[in-house]
């Protein structure tokens, strides 16, 4: 049937745009087995290229294929056998992922090659990957916390999975803090606490995501506070995330927090811009989609907040496209995201930000516009001022006004004051950027 | 007074479905949410949300009603969702994305706006969001005079355009005037003219 499908590839290159047919028709390829006269069957690389070209193309590669061949031709397209690229967690569930890593629940996508790296993050992947190579020795236990969705749990299965790969014997478990919640909850119910503690404590890596999901729980921190003991004392590695640093858990008993302390502690933080255009370059790849780094570029620029938004983001213009049948372009990219950049553009006012920063600092909101210089007013006031400056179009004077009627001169020195601090002092730098965070949604 | 005709409540709104969702500007949308209702969808989370009356809670009837699935989980007004519904919408999301479910929620705002746990609000943007985009007036009109007919009323361009300049333009707001005027009309024995629309604005407070 080969001949019947040089014929078509023949003709679809003579009428589409070169773009298009290396795109989506080159990579199709055909299923001779399962071909004959009267029907082709064409494997499709992923769903993205197999569904547009089914909708886009199907009804034309029918009727090429009619013309070269004696009688109709039946067109079949179908997914290539070879597994879906997508980081799809599903496909645990389908018997191909190898039961190490379905009895650690480890997610086979969320590995050290496709964890984008950069400057925000780079501590924690390299601490990260140390840990992997060297479970229970280098740093027990290895806390990474930061802003929601920003790749932590991404980074703390990657471990799993490097370990699980080098060392198939390994005993591993990634827990989410509400599962743990649950798994006591449940052993408390059972009475089968002997057995919870001899699961628990017999791993090798545990990896425990969210433990702020154990704030407030006693007997929860209770467990966990044995299981800990257990595992450190054996060697075996623990691995934690949080959504802040250890002192900052509300609900947290003192012997663990100072235990979460006992070896490194590494934040990962919000991606620069560079870093998200590689993101959703590699979030594109991972598609099957060729994406234009201009794309990429602008789909990156206005989605800031985290990367779980920035993925929404592309989805929604892949969406978009295919539903348009429209190739993608940055106009397409414009459209299909105009909810959001409207929504964007509007949110952030100087009011929001002084309502933002007093709450954050716990200050009424009339000290933005006080006359008061103590440091504990000041500094919040100033920290206002410069996310003023990054996050609106505002004059200088025009911020000025906005704080109690000051001059710009005293605005231009508030921003001066904490882009230098913000490199000196961590906890500021820190602050500033959950501020910014918080704002920009 | 003594004369009132009394009316019986014969006509009970129609059960939400895609057919009788007025589409406007949200072709897209209405075409993922009948992936999502069968199985087609590869997205986990869809996330769309609108002002009041936009037809947010219609979609989801409407999604629910078709859904041929079994694993698809819906949560009008997430905006609303305390702790411990916030941390069982956490879970659900995570398990859809693990096992292959679906959740489908709705709320006022996009996701960052909302005055959610931030790794809530976070996982709700994670997926496809859409805006239900709200209806031209030209589109109102139609849709309105489409739901008198149904009624059996006859409405004129002067009374559908006085509507839609006298009073909120969200749908359910006419559609609730449009309930009044056929009490009224009713009632009265009488058409549906401007000074019965004026009074029964009136009536309705609007």
């Amino acid at each position: 049937m080969q001949h019947l499908w040089d014929a078509c590839l023949r003709r679809l290159e003579q009428e589409l745009p070169a773009q298009q047919f290396n795109t989506w028709i080159r990579p199709l390829a055909l299923d001779a087995a399962a071909s004959d006269p009267g029907s082709l069957t064409l494997l499709a690389p992923n769903r993205f290229v197999l569904e547009l070209v089914r909708d886009r193309f199907g009804e034309r590669i029918r009727r090429f294929a009619g013309e070269a061949a004696p009688q109709p031709v039946e067109i079949h397209i179908v997914l290539a056998r070879s597994p879906d690229p997508a980081p799809r967690p599903a496909a645990r569930t389908n018997g191909h992922t190898p039961p190490t890593l379905e009895r650690a629940r480890l997610n086979p996508a969320f590995s050290f090659e496709s964890f984008v790296a950069g400057k925000a993050n780079q501590l924690a992947r390299a601490a990260a990957l140390q840990v992997a190579e060297n479970p229970g020795i280098s740093y027990n236990p290895l806390f990474v916390y930061g802003g929601v969705g920003l790749g932590k749990t991404h980074l703390v299965q990657a471990i799993g999975n490097a370990l699980a790969a080098h060392r198939p014997a390994a005993k591993i478990r990634y827990c989410h803090a509400e599962q743990y919640v649950t798994d006591v909850v449940r052993a408390y119910q059972q009475r089968s606490f002997e057995e919870f503690k001899r699961y628990y404590h017999s791993l090798d890596l545990l990896l425990i995501d969210d433990i702020q999901f154990i704030s407030n729980k006693g007997r929860t921190q209770e467990e966990f506070f044995y299981a800990f003991n257990a595992l450190v004392e054996a060697h075996k590695q623990i691995v934690i995330t949080c959504d802040t640093y250890p002192k900052e858990i509300a609900g947290m008993e003192e012997r663990l927090i100072s235990r979460f302390g006992w070896g490194l502690t590494v934040a990962i933080e919000p991606p620069e811009l560079e870093m998200r255009v590689a993101i959703v370059l590699k979030k594109a790849d991972a598609e099957g989609v060729p994406l234009s780094e201009e794309i990429a570029f602008f789909i990156a620029k206005h989605i800031r907040s985290n990367v779980r938004e920035l993925e929404g983001g592309l989805k929604k213009v892949l969406a978009f496209s295919r539903f348009n049948n429209r190739e993608l372009s940055l106009d397409l990219a414009k459209e299909a995201l105009r909810d959001i950049l409207n929504v964007a553009s509007r949110q952030i006012t100087v009011e929001n930000i002084q309502k933002t920063v007093a709450e954050f600092f716990k200050l009424k909101l009339s000290d933005m516009h006080s006359k008061k210089r103590s440091r504990n007013v000041a500094r919040p006031r100033q920290v206002a001022m410069a996310l003023a400056k990054d996050l609106t179009q505002m004059s200088l004077p025009e911020i000025g006004d906005a704080f109690g009627g000051r001059d710009h001169t005293t605005v231009l020195h508030a921003c001066r004051t904490i882009s230098t601090l913000r490199k000196q002092d961590q906890s500021l730098n820190r602050d500033y950027l959950v501020l910014e965070q918080v704002l920009k949604g | 007074m003594m004369a009132r005709q009394l009316v019986l409540a014969i006509s009970p709104p129609p059960e939400p479905t895609f057919e009788n969702f007025a589409p406007g500007a949200n072709a897209e949308l209405l075409a993922r949410l009948r992936e999502m209702a069968s199985g087609a969808l590869r997205e986990s989370v869809l996330y769309l949300w609108g002002e009041r009356g936009c037809g947010r809670s219609h979609l989801l009837q409407a999604t629910l009603r078709v859904a041929m699935r079994a694993r698809l989980a819906v949560r009008d007004d997430v905006d609303r969702l305390d702790e411990a519904a916030q941390i069982a919408l956490f879970n659900l999301i995570n398990e859809a994305r693990e096992s292959g479910g679906c959740v489908l929620a709705a709320g006022p705002c996009p996701p960052a706006q909302l005055a959610l746990r931030a790794d809530v609000r976070s996982r709700l943007g994670w997926g496809l969001v859409y805006q239900v985009q709200p209806l031209s007036d030209a589109e109102k009109a139609v849709t309105l005079r489409a739901e008198a007919e149904r009624r059996g009323l006859r409405i004129t361009d002067e009374v559908l355009w006085y509507l839609l300049n006298h009073v909120r333009r969200d749908l359910p707001s006419l559609f609730a005037i449009l309930d009044e005027l056929d009490r009224k009309s009713l009632e009265r024995q009488r058409p549906i003219t401007l000074p019965l629309v004026r009074e029964s604005l009136r009536g309705l407070d609007m």
